[in-house]
């Protein structure tokens, strides 16, 4: 589905992304480990086609397309979707209207006829029981005023509402009590099925208690310094990222 | 130093006192003579502005100059009027058309008990209106506003007497016929009172029916002690036309103003508000909302005299500007030195959606008293291009989502007009130019 072949990026000339080669197949929850500034977020806004961000060399093919030279709504509209670290704000643009607007989007990409509204907001208070999320977010300016936690729980409950086939998660779970870590990791597990496919950049171990992935990397340095599978994490929780970071160095 | 003219060759100040010298020949002598002799002694105590003068830095004054006629207040039928009645106010509309009150098309049937309307006419017959007027415009600071004073026929009076709480909107609906060709000018004049402890809410919209017209209009609100005034004015003008208002507020003690401005763009408009917080307690709030295109302007000058210990005032302005058009907002507090425990915030926030528009904002504080909390500020931005592509990361286009953001500047405005047919309108048809903008 997602096929990254030596990337190399960053922003103003930085090359932050030192050759990043990676693969994901449907059905596959990856995790991304690293310490902090080792590269992770820069490579998910690559990713998501971020106008600040840029990819200075390699490729990345998704679902046989060059994904780097799709504009970033293109690539929404094909089934990436982008869990921010830090959601932004837009007081004035109404949070419910906002995701009828992103779904009816996705429905007509598909030559397909926009939703009715009443309908629409049936799916979404569905949703967002799956989430925790109060419905009074709905009438609510976009993250504008939300705790850390709700604007993560509000990224999920997007994703659980656009139905992604690639969903890259950055550092999802940073800020959040271990309630709302649940309640996130519930939601994500919710969405996974075999024809999906799972992104999850985390600093903690702790997420993956929750979210079981199949391969885990551990990311240092603008790289991926080594692969293995779930108790690679664990070894992360004992020991840290120190004997990566020297290496890095 | 005024530049010539050049149908006439006069300096503009000479036009006009010569235009005026004609119109008091002409009409017939009416309780408005007095008025108009006064304002056109004070027109020429002020002189014709130029972008030298401080209230006119950011006006072009030399397009409103000459060449005006006045209005004859033509014949105007309630069908050519009926898009520019707010629902809900079809039965407590009043009408002036190029500044005269029409009674054909007035319709105050919902008016509550006891709501007196006059024509300004008949409001000239009571002494003290008449003072009030004339001393108002004896201390006139606003050319513009002399003017009109020394040209206006006609107007309205609206008398909301004591304690009575207002159960439906007045609109007052201020029409330019642009009948007569290009270059009509008229003077609106409006003089509204509240009485003590009553509650009125007041929809002020001005709307043209076609052309390059001039309308001039002054307005007074006298808001009585306890007493709350809700006011939004809108500006729906033709898009060559010209609109220039003077609106006076007298805040009375423990009164409340609650004012919004919509601009919906036109060649040239300009709000001159001055409110007077007289006594201790009151309150005032005003918001403002423009968007503009092409080579649309709008411009604010606004004063705020605390003149009382206590009192509060809240203003906060949005512009968006694409195109080539321009916005101003000239805004200053005056806090005087018995107005101990003012409250004043002042907020200015413009966007800017092109290269070559233009926005200027002189938000200003004058303080005599030394305890007081003031503040004021003021933002020049571009669309932030992390929310746009937060929404684009989210499938939306780049138009529509530079629309919802351009909204979204707006919507904090817009949410608090208290008038919910207002809000619709600017919802429906205002912000629909920022979805033409479109590319």
């Amino acid at each position: 589905m997602l096929d990254i072949k030596d990337l190399t990026g960053g922003f103003d000339g930085n090359e932050i992304v030192k050759g990043v080669s990676l693969k994901v197949n449907p059905g596959e929850i990856h995790a991304i480990m690293g310490p902090n500034g080792s590269g992770k977020s820069t490579l998910s806004k690559i990713l998501a086609g971020h106008p600040v961000y840029e990819a200075t060399g390699g490729t990345v093919t998704y679902k046989g397309k060059n994904l780097l030279e799709m504009d970033p709504e293109a690539r929404a509209l094909e089934g990436v979707f982008l869990g921010f670290q830090y959601p932004v704000e837009i007081p004035g643009v109404n949070n419910a209207e906002f995701l009828r607007m992103s779904y009816n989007a996705l429905l007509v990409n598909r030559g397909e006829e926009e939703i009715d509204p009443l309908d629409f907001d049936e799916i979404l208070d569905q949703k967002m029981k799956t989430v925790d999320m109060d419905p009074k977010y709905k009438d609510r300016f976009l993250n504008d005023g939300f705790s850390g936690g709700e604007k993560k729980k509000n990224e999920i409950l997007q994703m659980a509402v656009l139905e992604p086939t690639l969903a890259i998660l950055d550092e999802t779970d940073s800020g959040l009590d271990i309630d709302a870590l649940k309640t996130v990791a519930n939601g994500v597990n919710r969405l996974f099925n075999k024809d999906r496919a799972l992104i999850v950049i985390t600093h903690y171990q702790r997420l993956l208690d929750y979210i079981k992935p199949h391969f885990v990397h551990v990311f240092s340095d603008g790289k991926i310094v080594e692969t293995g599978g779930k108790e690679l994490a664990l070894d992360l929780e004992k020991n840290g990222y120190d004997k990566y970071i020297a290496s890095g160095n | 130093m005024s530049s010539l003219t050049a149908e006439t060759g006069l300096t503009p100040e000479a036009e006009l006192l010569e235009s005026h010298k004609k119109f008091m020949e002409d009409k017939s002598s009416s309780n408005f003579s007095s008025l108009n002799k006064i304002g056109a002694q004070q027109f020429e105590k002020l002189g014709y502005p130029n972008s030298k003068h401080e209230m006119f830095t950011f006006v072009n004054t030399k397009s409103v100059a000459t060449g005006f006629v006045s209005a004859k207040g033509s014949e105007v039928n309630k069908g050519q009027i009926a898009e520019f009645v707010y629902s809900g106010c079809e039965r407590s509309l009043v009408v002036l058309v190029d500044g005269q009150y029409r009674e054909n098309l007035s319709d105050l049937s919902d008016l509550d008990n006891g709501v007196k309307l006059v024509s300004g006419e008949e409001a000239l017959a009571d002494s003290k209106i008449r003072e009030y007027l004339e001393s108002s415009v004896q201390d006139e600071n606003d050319t513009f506003a002399a003017i009109n004073a020394a040209f206006c026929q006609d107007g309205l009076f609206l008398d909301i007497p004591a304690k009575v709480v207002m159960q439906s909107t007045i609109q007052i609906l201020a029409i330019s016929s642009g009948a007569n060709g290009e270059n009509e000018s008229s003077y609106p004049r409006v003089l509204v009172r509240v009485g003590d402890l009553a509650e009125a809410k007041i929809i002020v919209r001005y709307a043209g029916l076609k052309g390059n017209y001039f309308v001039n209009s002054v307005q007074d609100f006298l808001i009585g002690n306890g007493a709350g005034l809700g006011l939004v004015q809108v500006e729906t003008d033709q898009k060559e036309a010209r609109n220039f208002s003077k609106t006076r507020l007298i805040l009375n003690r423990d009164s409340r103003f609650s004012g919004a401005n919509v601009s919906y763009g036109s060649a040239l408009t300009r709000c001159h508000l001055e409110a007077r917080l007289k006594a201790t307690g009151s309150e005032f709030r005003f918001n403002s909302v423009g968007v503009l295109e092409k080579k649309e302007q709008v411009h604010h000058y606004m004063r705020v005299y605390h003149e009382a210990a206590q009192c509060s005032s809240d203003m906060h302005f949005k512009n968006i500007v694409n195109d080539q058009s321009r916005s101003s907002v000239d805004g200053t507090v005056i806090v005087e030195q018995d107005a101990q425990l003012t409250n004043s915030d002042q907020l200015i926030n413009n966007l800017l959606l092109s290269d070559e528009a233009h926005a200027d904002s002189k938000p200003n504080l004058i303080i005599n008293a030394d305890d007081v909390k003031c503040t004021h500020g003021n933002t020049v931005g571009q669309i932030d291009e992390e929310q746009l592509f937060y929404l684009k990361a989210r499938g939306l286009s780049e138009a529509i989502a530079k629309t919802l953001l351009t909204k979204s500047f707006a919507a904090s405005i817009v949410e608090t007009i208290e008038f919910p047919s207002v809000r619709k309108n600017v919802e429906e048809t205002l912000l629909k130019k920022l979805e033409a903008n479109d590319g």
